[in-house]
Order: structure tokens, then sequence, then C-alpha cells
């Protein structure tokens, strides 16, 4: 049970965050809607109240207070219907978590395509993640509506326009300014830039008026280095000023557009995928497997696995305090049950193996990695504590 | 579970309020909407210069009133969610970990290698399970270079396995006789396994086709003689109770359907050894004991940092706990020294002392005073110099 607590928190936080901007939307929408009901419930009151009460106008402002109300009624029917919906999505998260206990290799199976999912859609491989999803049935357990909404956002901030993510910075901008997010200054930055490199530069000092007057504290020396941009050409080499004018600011927006998106929804910056692969990776590591030739290395071990052996070189090994002996005949572990047993030549195997060798070969045994030949009669006993 | 439980009880009770409050509102907004709509038509019934009666405004006044709080107690209701919203994420927070990357260090896989290298890995995981227009977009959108040399073993080996689900072990046969000579090298019964399923289902057809299966025994088995002779005779034993029916006899045993789920994981585990790879793809492997590790190294992490020694744990050379992945994660022999506590190395190796016992030669460097060396597990007094290297 520990693993699900330790890796599924946004499995459950991120459609948390989709229902509580779901019911903050609703909220608003609501509201919106009462204070229209109220104010055609208001003029009828003036109606009522002035001297003649003339049945055409009252019908007429009834009218209005019955529109606004079944207008409030779809409002309010569509919206809780939506914040319904999405409490149902992680209310059936929470089922399949539950499957955990009796899901057994299934789950698990399944559990590695979520990861999987997440990590391409992090990646940027939105094809296979869709795909993925689709095939293995997952699209309602994982947040890929949250990252392909996110795609959008960086598709336009590669082809150099900020407006997508200038409105998504205003949609969450109680939340980003919580975070002390930099991302809207930055992105103003931006389009100044912009505008210097085009040599607009009169248009350039307006913009940095409009946008640039309500600067927090500590951006006061970036909005001087912006101003200080106006006295050089575009193809300055003197630092700061040269990167600004970078082309690779773009790039670096993109990516804290990624990592605001990250914070908004409480996920990690690393995803669960690599996370756990890591810690899996130095469990599984010992020294063994960096030893001599790849022939005395396991084929079944992952980290002998020639891929994950460069890609575990500078992780931890597993700690390990007590021996853990198995015979390499047999793959048995040498216990008290099956004897370790030492060769001549210093090589230990198996009691078992061993035995059943020298049945095999009229009593002698033959050493698997030195490929020499001894009587089972000069076998001695390994004793390990 | 505990977690779930706790979790899902907030869950249900936001769903609860909104179902209700759903329900309800439905209701009310249409009342109310009906009573209004209803005034109206009264008044359109009447003349439209008519002038309303006291009480025709007292009426109004009163439904007026009746629309403005019924709106109102219906916003205050759905705002009154809030807190239940509230709860729910502050019980996600509590009962799950939000920080579970701390334990880990960013760097690992991020470079353009690292990432190669693990698609590399996540590729062959998908060929491995068959997915392969999986492996192909992933390699398509990666822009790693298709090597059809890792893509082909498997998917010839899918393609074995999944004619032997079907019971057709044509596929399988073929596969074995190519290979006949690394498979014998490797000590592998395989190839008889799977002549020996062949001709049980010979036989299984009953007395009719009792020639063909004896040609199949005379064509095949003869091969197999020098060591698997006692089986042979097992087998050709069952033309004796052919004619009344093998199920009824001693030999009941070789109908039995889990030889057909043997043969599955005995070709799997031979054919993978036979190419150099793991019987179960490294990726879930390694998921699987991060799954287990985790868990523990937040825990450690935790702990670490409540007591103000976390900087103990660098996280370069080993983890700081000993993680039990259990038996079948095992896949080398770990010698750790019962007197120094710690893992033998090519420079600290495993040595048997006299007596046998094992213990590492700095330990017993350590132990040895002038020359002389007593066991510390037993009274066997011993010259040093007669311990042996061993090998694990």
């Amino acid at each position: 049970m520990a693993d699900l607590k330790s890796l599924e928190h946004p499995t459950l936080k991120v459609p948390y965050e989709l229902l509580n901007k779901k019911y903050r939307a609703a909220l608003k929408g609501i509201d919106l809607k009462v204070s229209h009901v109220r104010s055609a419930a208001l003029e009828l009151e003036k109606g009522l109240a002035a001297e003649t009460v003339k049945a055409g106008d009252i019908s007429r402002l009834l009218g209005g207070v019955a529109e606004h109300l079944s207008v409030m009624k779809r409002k309010a029917e569509e919206s809780i219907s939506e914040e319904l919906q999405a409490g149902y999505v992680c209310k059936r998260r929470l089922e399949h978590l539950r499957e955990h206990a009796t899901g057994g290799s299934q789950w698990r199976r399944s559990r590695l395509d979520r990861m999987l999912v997440e990590y391409f859609l992090r990646k940027g491989y939105y094809g296979t993640a869709t795909r993925l999803a689709d095939t293995s049935n997952l699209t309602n357990l994982t947040n890929i509506d949250v990252f392909l909404a996110s795609r959008e956002v960086e598709q336009s901030l590669a082809e150099r326009e900020t407006s997508k993510c200038l409105a998504w910075c205003q949609d969450n901008r109680s939340k980003l300014r919580k975070l002390k997010s930099t991302m809207e200054f930055n992105l103003r930055i931006q389009e100044y830039v912009e505008l210097v490199r085009a040599d607009k530069r009169v248009d350039a000092v307006r913009h940095a008026r409009k946008h640039f007057s309500n600067f927090e504290d500590d951006q006061l020396q970036d909005v001087q280095h912006c101003m200080a941009l106006l006295a050089f050409p575009t193809n300055t080499e003197l630092s700061p000023y040269k990167e600004f004018l970078d082309e690779k600011r773009w790039d670096r927006l993109i990516e804290q557009f990624r990592h605001e998106y990250y914070r908004l929804f409480h996920m990690s910056n690393q995803s669960v995928f690599t996370v756990t692969l890591e810690a899996g990776l130095s469990a599984l590591k010992t020294p063994q497997c960096y030893r001599g030739t790849k022939e005395r290395r396991n084929p079944s071990c992952p980290v002998c696995n020639e891929s994950f052996n460069v890609l575990a070189s500078s992780l931890p090994m597993a700690h390990c305090s007590q021996s853990r002996l198995f015979c390499s005949i047999s793959g048995l572990p040498l216990n008290e049950h099956n004897q370790p047993m030492m060769l001549p030549n210093g090589h230990v195997y198996g009691e078992q193996a061993l035995q059943q060798m020298a049945a095999d070969n009229n009593g002698n045994v033959i050493c698997p990695k030195t490929k020499e030949s001894f009587p089972y009669k000069k076998v001695e006993k390994v004793f390990v504590m | 579970m505990d977690a779930c439980t706790a979790v899902e009880e907030e869950v249900d009770k936001i769903l609860q309020k909104f179902t209700g409050i759903k329900d309800h509102a439905d209701r009310v907004l249409s009342d109310i909407t009906n009573h209004v709509q209803s005034l109206k038509e009264e008044m359109d019934n009447s003349p439209p210069d008519h002038e309303l009666t006291a009480a025709q405004v007292l009426i109004m006044k009163e439904a007026l009133g009746k629309v403005r709080e019924t709106v109102q107690r219906l916003a205050g209701d759905h705002r009154d969610i809030h807190t239940t919203i509230c709860k729910l994420g502050r019980a996600i927070d509590r009962n799950f970990d939000s920080d579970f990357s701390s334990v880990s260090r960013e760097d690992v896989f991020s470079g353009p290698e690292q990432v190669q290298l693990l698609n590399q890995v996540v590729c062959q995981h998908f060929y491995r399970h068959g997915m392969l227009d999986i492996a192909d977009e992933l390699a398509r959108e990666a822009g790693l270079k298709s090597e059809e040399g890792h893509k082909e073993p498997f998917t010839e080996l899918n393609n074995i396995l999944d004619s032997l689900k079907q019971r057709d072990l044509g596929p399988a046969l073929a596969w074995a006789s190519a290979h006949r000579e690394s498979l014998e090298t490797q000590n592998s019964s395989l190839e008889f396994k799977l002549h020996r399923l062949q001709f049980i289902g010979l036989i299984q057809e009953g007395a009719a086709r009792q020639n063909e299966a004896i040609q199949y025994a005379r064509t095949h088995f003869g091969q197999f003689v020098r060591r698997h002779e006692k089986e042979i005779q097992n087998l050709m034993g069952m033309f004796l109770y052919l004619p009344h029916g093998v199920n009824k006899s001693p030999y009941n045993h070789l109908l039995d359907p889990n030889l057909w789920s043997e043969i599955y994981d005995v070709f799997t585990r031979d054919a993978c050894s036979l190419l150099g790879l793991s019987v179960d793809s490294p990726l879930s492997v390694c998921i699987n004991a991060g799954c287990t590790a985790l868990p523990a190294l937040l825990k450690i992490k935790h702990l670490m940092q409540q007591r103000q020694v976390a900087g103990i744990w660098n996280g370069k050379d080993e983890l700081p706990i000993e993680i039990d992945l259990g038996q079948e994660n095992r896949y080398h022999s770990v010698f750790a020294c019962p007197i120094l506590r710690h893992p033998s190395s090519d420079s600290n190796p495993p040595m048997r002392l006299v007596c046998g016992h094992v213990i590492s030669r700095d330990a017993l460097n350590k132990l040895v005073s002038s020359n002389k060396l007593k066991c510390p597990y037993c009274p066997v007094e011993q010259n040093p110099a007669e311990a042996r290297l061993i090998f694990f």
C-alpha cells in the first residue's frame, strides 16, 4: 500500500485541482446570473412602486424576471453537472487505486503504462502518449487532457506568439501571484524585445510604459536592462543585452511555462516514471553489475542490461549488510537446505546442483565457469554467517 | 488502503452535496419560474391598461421576495460546498506524498544521451509486449534510429508464443531445431519437450492414428535417447493403454493440460537465455523494484531530515537502507562480510578459512596476530596463509 501513498499523489491531486477550478468558475457564473435576476427583480420592484401600476408594464417586467430565472436554471444545471463530472473523475481514479490490492501483475502493468503515458507527455511525445492511453484504456486514469491543454500554449510560444500564454496567465492570475510567478513579466519583456528587434523603438517604449510600470522590487534590474537595450544595436555582443535578443529566450519561456503549469497543478517537475526508475535501478544495482566481462553478468538482471547499465552508472548502489547468496547453476538460494560447496578452484555452488551433476557425470563435477572437472569427493563445505 | 478510504469519503461527500444541490436547484428554480410565469399570464389576461389593485401589488411583492430569497439561498448553498472541496484537497495532501521526487536527482535521466538510452529501453519494452505500433510511434517522435535488429527477435518470439497459446507447436519446433546446437550447450530440453507434446497430441487422437504416432516416435525420439531415455520409455508405454483410453491408465499425468502452460514458460525462458535476453522486461522489473524502494527511501529521508542528519546520505555511493525486493529480484550473489558488515569487492574479496567459515580479506588481515589466526566463529587456530580466495 505504501507505494500508492508515495506515487499516486498527482493521480488524485490533478483531477482535484480541475474540480476546484470548475467549482470556482461555476461560482462566478452562478453569481453573475443571480445578479441578473436581482436586477430584473429590482426593475419589477420599481415598477410596482410607481404611482400607477399598469398590468402591461408589470407583465413585461415579470417576463424579464422569468427569463433570467430560466437562464439561471440552465446555467446552474450546466455548471453543477460539470462539477459532478469532475468529481466522478476523482472517484473513478480512487476505485482504480483500490484495485491495487487485488489486481496483481495486471494492475502493475497498467501502472507502468500510466507512468509511461505521463513521461511521454512531459517529453512532448504526444502521439505516443495518446496511442498508448487508447490501447491500454487509460485516458480517464491519466492526466492526458491537462498536458494536451498545455501543449497548445507551448506550440503558440514555439511559433513566437505570446497571446495564448498571456491569456493563460490572465486566467490563473491569482494563483500565479501566490506562487510569485514571473511568467507574465517575462512574456512582456519578450514582446518588448521583439519590438526592439523589429526596430520599432517608439512602440517599444510605449509598450514598456504600459506594462513595466507596475514591476515588483526584484524586477527593477530587469526593467533597467530592458530600457538600456534601446541604446544598443540588435547585433550587440554585450552581455546582458545579447541574452535578451537571443532567440533561445523563447525556449526558456516554454520551459518556464511548463514549470509554472506543473506547479499550478501541484505536479512535480520530474515524472513519476523517472523517479521510480531511479529508485528501482538503485535498489537493484550491485557491484557485480559493473565487474569484468559481459559474460559474468546475469542477462536477467536489469542493471546488467546494456542501456540500463550506462544509465545507472552514476546512481548509488543497493545497501547490503547481510549476505545474499545463490547457486549460479540452479539459481536457488544457498542456505542450510542447499549448502554452499567450494570446488578446488575456489568457485562456490549449491550442494543440490553439484550432487545432481555428479550423479549425471559418473561422480565428477564440472565448474561451469572454468570448465575444469573435479571428482565430487574433493568438494568442500563453506560456512557463511 | 486507508489513504484511499479517507480520500474516497471526502469525494463521496462532495458528490452527494453536488447531486443534492443539483436536484434542489432544479426543483426550486422550476417552481419559482412557474410561479412567475403564472403571474405573468394573469397580467396578460387582463387589459394592458388595467391598474393593479393593492392586493395584486402585494402578491407581486411577495413573489418578488420569494424570487430573491430563492436565488440567494441557492447561491449560498453552492458557495458552502467550498469547505467540503477544500477538505478533499487537504485529505489528498495528507494521505499521499506530494514530494516523491525529493529522493531523486534530476540530472540522472535528463541529458540528451540518457534520454535516448531510456527511450530505447522503453521501445524494447513495447516490442517485447508486442505493442509494435506504439514502439514505432515512439521511435518516430523521439527520433530513434529504428534498429531492425532490436525488433526482430521479439517479433519472432511473440509469433511463436501466440501459436503456442493456440496449441500450435509448428513454429516453436521449427525454431528449436534451427537453434538445436545452442540449445544443447545450455542443457535445454526444450526440443524434446516440444516433440513430446506433439506426440501426446497424436496419442490423444486415439487408436486410429496409432501408426502415425509410432512413426513420429521413430523419426524424432531417437536423437534424445541419450538424455531422456526414461521419459521416452514412459511415452512409449502409453501405447499399452491406447485401446482402453490413456486417461484411465497410470500414464494419465502425461495428458495434463498444465504441460501446455509449462511449455510456454520453458520456451520463454530458454529462448530468452539463448538470445541473451531477460525473461521479464527489464523496465517492468525496475519499475516494480522502484515502487517497493521509493516509499522506504522517502520515509528514511523524512526521518533523517527530522533528526537533522540528512547530510549523511549524499546519494552518491550507496542507499542508506537495505531494500528487500523479494527472492525473484535478486540477480547477483552478494557476500557481506559478517565481521565488517560490508559487501565484498574486488579489493576485499571473500576468503574461506581452513575451518570452512568465510570472512572478507580485510577482516582476516585485522584478526591476524603474530602470524596466527583464530577463527571468530569456532575454536580452530590456523595459519592465515592457508585461507583461500573463493568466488560466489
